[in-house]
């Protein structure tokens, strides 16, 4: 049996109920969402851990706030993380289910290290006021496993590229390894690229910090200045770093696939540089750039999510696989269903939001609010 | 057919109960809970009751860390286990459902933006808006509830999807209504139980009797309606499950297990109901949340064995072959096609050389089908649950040609799936199995009664 009857064989039978492209699109939008929410909690609670143990007045004042927000932050995460996890089993379901069972202890480990990582997260911002250096360990725990957990999502995402490799790690020496303990493929290029833009979005996170708070008179005006001048300070550096991490990728990435040429790569990394650029041109008012920045480097984020999407197709297409020959059982019921919810649940959401938006910024009307 | 997973002595079946039982705690609560909020929310607000306000806050605290730390990670914890355990069975859920799930996740998406809000805006926004964003999260939390019983309901009773392979007809099944209903009543329980542990740690004795009253009401009241509900539930399984409960003393245990903890937990309502401030303390409503899990457990076994032999009856084996035709889905049987052409020969992950039955290799071949087909319900280890050894050797078969035998009527069994591979294949895990259960016989097995029978 070749590679490619096997990965047709073990595509579901049943089929997918819509035309692949709007899962590979909501797959591509959503993980966009869920690795920019993932960029916020590691950067988020690197830093209240830093300025926790090392901060001054503001420092410390910053430490609260990031902690605070990581929690949030987390939930969302995760939240927004079932989505792409969702949408990769309909139309990627041979590699995520391959991937993931010659690998079954680390798929539970990672639940078990996310778990242990949100817990300390809390445990960090609750008591960390009762003795202000001792729960730090527990934010230090917190970012250990949060990125932990990433090294273990990388690992999987990498292992779902390779089928080729995929008997030689389940069948050693004529034996089935059932057991599921092992750790296959890692890409510190790849992974890098995801994690040091984490420090890119959290500066531009204080950024947009400093611009939210600035009406509210009840503020310290120095600890703003502070916060968006650090904030564009370390986005800076990040994103600096993070254009060379991205050659090194590149070129770890097989030639053949001549990623290099492609048009969606080259938007991504285009935007990548722009938002380097952008942020150097930023540097003397970061608070009247904070939302472009924030809007510019969202864009940016889906533009690594679609170039991501696009390296593996070109990874799989050696094995003659394309997910737009998923053999479709159209349903057009339940797809409206999903997609009237969708606009619904969004417009939903709009007023809790506006509420909580103009409430923090001190701008909610007695009407309003 | 995927990479095997095998949990030893535990199984892996157990791993995904064990995640899916918790899980429900969280979750129910997570629907119900809020609806408990809004009630004691508006009656603060009536009577100017600062400290149930105060409580108020610290119980969406817990709620918020409860259900969306260990709630949302057992959530998709029930994905990951059954990735690595029964992919097929999840893939296939997946694909037949995708679009309700996706649908329950902005029911999610809700959820998480009014509850950070709501707990964030505490007596910072007007009262009005304040009780519209709980009612939304409320409302939000039970249509999650609405679609995701829709796919559980699916798993127990299919109804006309096996002929028409639609979506609606597979949601709207037998027992989906009295599943969403008796589901809605325990979430006011599960929300009644866990408001009695957050109220045990109130000093102002005054809010602790409130809310452990109101706590009582809702949950005797939860309970009441959810014993009704599982009649007209139980009335609705199909004679397959009956005969499978009827048939399974652990199924039998376990729903007096589940009987037993309603009968205690109706009593514990009553006694919260009557305002007995003093049995709400922090030890007994905790160890009362405990004893309610310990039903739930019970109660989801019963369900899990009730499927038997399929993980998604009239289509999916539980050993996830695919049993029987959809044909509105183009898909046709494995068992006709492994019967005909072998498993093996369909199963890309071994090595080559055990694509075919031969006399060196029927040991392993029959290892390795024993564990497609056995695995996610049979532990291989003498001392493990469901041990595949021990009920060979309970059984009193254990040479190769009776358990050749037994493997062709496994079928006729109402709770086992048919064996499904070739009668070569089927000699040889027959074999295989003969030497696990430790028959001295199978040492002397003549490989070409593996490969030719008896002629």
């Amino acid at each position: 049996m070749d590679i490619h009857s096997a990965l047709i064989a073990l595509r579901d039978p049943m089929g997918i109920p819509f035309s692949p492209w709007l899962f590979q699109g909501l797959m591509v939008l959503t993980f966009a969402l869920h690795i920019l929410l993932v960029n916020l909690v590691v950067g988020g609670v690197c830093l209240a851990v830093y300025h926790h143990l090392n901060g001054g007045e503001y420092g410390k004042k910053l430490s609260k706030t990031l902690a605070r927000c990581s929690t949030v932050n987390l939930s969302l995460a995760i939240v927004l993380g079932v989505a792409p996890l969702l949408f990769v089993q309909v139309i990627y379901d041979p590699f995520w289910y391959t991937a993931n069972s010659i690998s079954a202890w680390w798929a539970m480990a990672f639940l078990l290290v996310i778990t242990l990582g949100f817990l300390s997260l809390y445990v960090f911002y609750l008591k960390r006021s009762q003795e202000p250096s001792g729960f730090g360990l527990f934010g230090i725990l917190a970012l250990v496993m949060v990125v932990f957990a990433g090294v273990i999502m990388s690992m999987f995402a990498m292992q779902q590229l390779l089928p080729e490799k995929w008997l030689s790690w389940y069948v050693v020496k004529g034996s089935l390894q059932t057991l599921g303990g092992g750790f296959h493929a890692f890409s510190l290029g790849r992974f890098l690229h995801f994690m040091v833009p984490a420090f890119v979005n959290i500066g531009i996170y204080m950024m947009l910090y400093a611009w939210y708070f600035r009406p509210r008179a009840d503020f310290d005006q120095g600890y703003l200045d502070w916060v968006g001048k650090s904030g564009i300070r370390l986005a800076k550096i990040a994103a600096m770093i993070q254009v060379v991490i991205g050659f090194w990728w590149l070129f770890s990435v097989p030639m053949k696939f001549s990623f290099y040429r492609n048009p969606v790569f080259l938007i991504g990394a285009a935007l990548g540089v722009l938002v380097m650029a952008a942020l150097m041109m930023a540097q003397k008012d970061p608070e009247r750039y904070a939302v472009p920045m924030g809007i510019l480097s969202l864009v940016a984020v889906l533009g690594m999510s679609a170039a991501r999407e696009v390296l593996r197709m070109g990874y799989l297409g050696q094995f003659d696989y394309s997910i737009y020959r998923y053999p479709v059982n159209l349903d057009l019921g339940s797809t409206a269903l999903f997609l009237v919810t969708f606009v619904m649940g969004l417009v939903v959401i709009a007023y809790p939001i506006a509420i909580a938006f103009k409430l923090g910024r001190g701008t909610l009307s007695v009407e309003e609010g | 057919m995927y990479p095997i997973f095998e949990f030893p002595v535990v199984g892996g079946g157990m791993i995904i109960a064990l995640i899916a039982t918790f899980h429900i705690l969280p979750c129910h609560l997570a629907t119900g809970g809020f609806w408990i909020t809004y009630f004691l929310e508006r009656k603060a607000y009536a009577e100017n009751d600062a400290d149930l306000l105060e409580f108020l806050k610290k119980f969406t605290l817990m709620v918020l860390i409860f259900c969306f730390v260990t709630g949302s990670l057992t959530g998709v914890g029930i994905w990951f286990a059954s990735t690595i355990i029964s992919p097929r069975a999840i893939s296939g859920l997946i694909h037949n459902y995708v679009w309700g799930w996706a649908t329950e996740w902005v029911f999610f998406l809700i959820e998480i933006v009014t509850i950070y809000i709501y707990y964030y805006t505490f007596g910072k926004i007007s009262r009005k808006a304040h009780l519209r964003i709980g009612l939304l999260y409320a409302m939000a939390a039970w249509l999650s509830m609405v679609i995701i019983t829709g796919i559980l309901a699916f798993m127990m009773t299919p109804g006309k999807w096996a002929e028409t392979g639609n979506f609606f007809d597979g949601f709207f099944n037998p027992t989906y209504w009295p599943q969403l209903f008796f589901r809605t009543s325990m979430m006011f329980a599960i929300a009644g139980a866990y408001a009695a542990v957050v109220a045990s740690f109130i000093k102002n004795l005054k809010t602790r009797k409130t809310v452990i009253k109101t706590a009582g009401a809702w949950g005797l009241g939860g309970l009441l309606a959810a014993g009704l509900f599982a009649l007209w539930y139980y009335h609705q399984l199909p004679a397959r499950t009956l005969e499978i409960i009827d048939a399974f003393a652990y199924a039998k245990n376990m729903l007096h297990v589940s009987l037993g903890v309603a009968v205690i937990a109706g009593i514990y309502f009553v006694t919260l109901l009557l305002g007995f401030v003093n049995i709400a303390r922090p030890l007994v409503t905790i160890a009362m949340t405990v004893v309610i899990f310990i039903g739930i457990g019970g109660g989801e076994s019963v369900r899990e064995i009730g499927r038997r032999p399929y993980l998604i009856p009239g289509y999916l084996y539980s050993n996830q072959i695919i049993a029987h035709e959809v044909k509105n889905k183009g898909i046709s049987s494995e068992v006709d096609a492994f019967t005909e052409g072998g498993i093996l020969s369909h199963y890309y992950f071994i090595p080559d050389s055990l694509r075919q039955v031969n006399d060196k290799n029927y040991l392993q071949a029959g290892e390795v089908i024993a564990k497609l087909e056995c695995v996610i319900c049979h532990t291989m280890q003498d001392n493990g649950r469901s041990s595949l050894p021990g009920l060979i050797k309970d059984m009193g078969m254990t040479s190769a040609e009776d358990l050749f035998y037994f493997l062709e009527s496994l079928g006729d069994y109402p709770y086992m799936p048919k064996f499904a591979g070739s009668e070569v294949e089927r000699r040889a895990t027959a074999t295989f199995l003969s030497k696990l259960a430790g028959d001295e016989t199978a040492a002397e097995v003549d490989p070409q009664w593996i490969l030719h029978g008896d002629e």
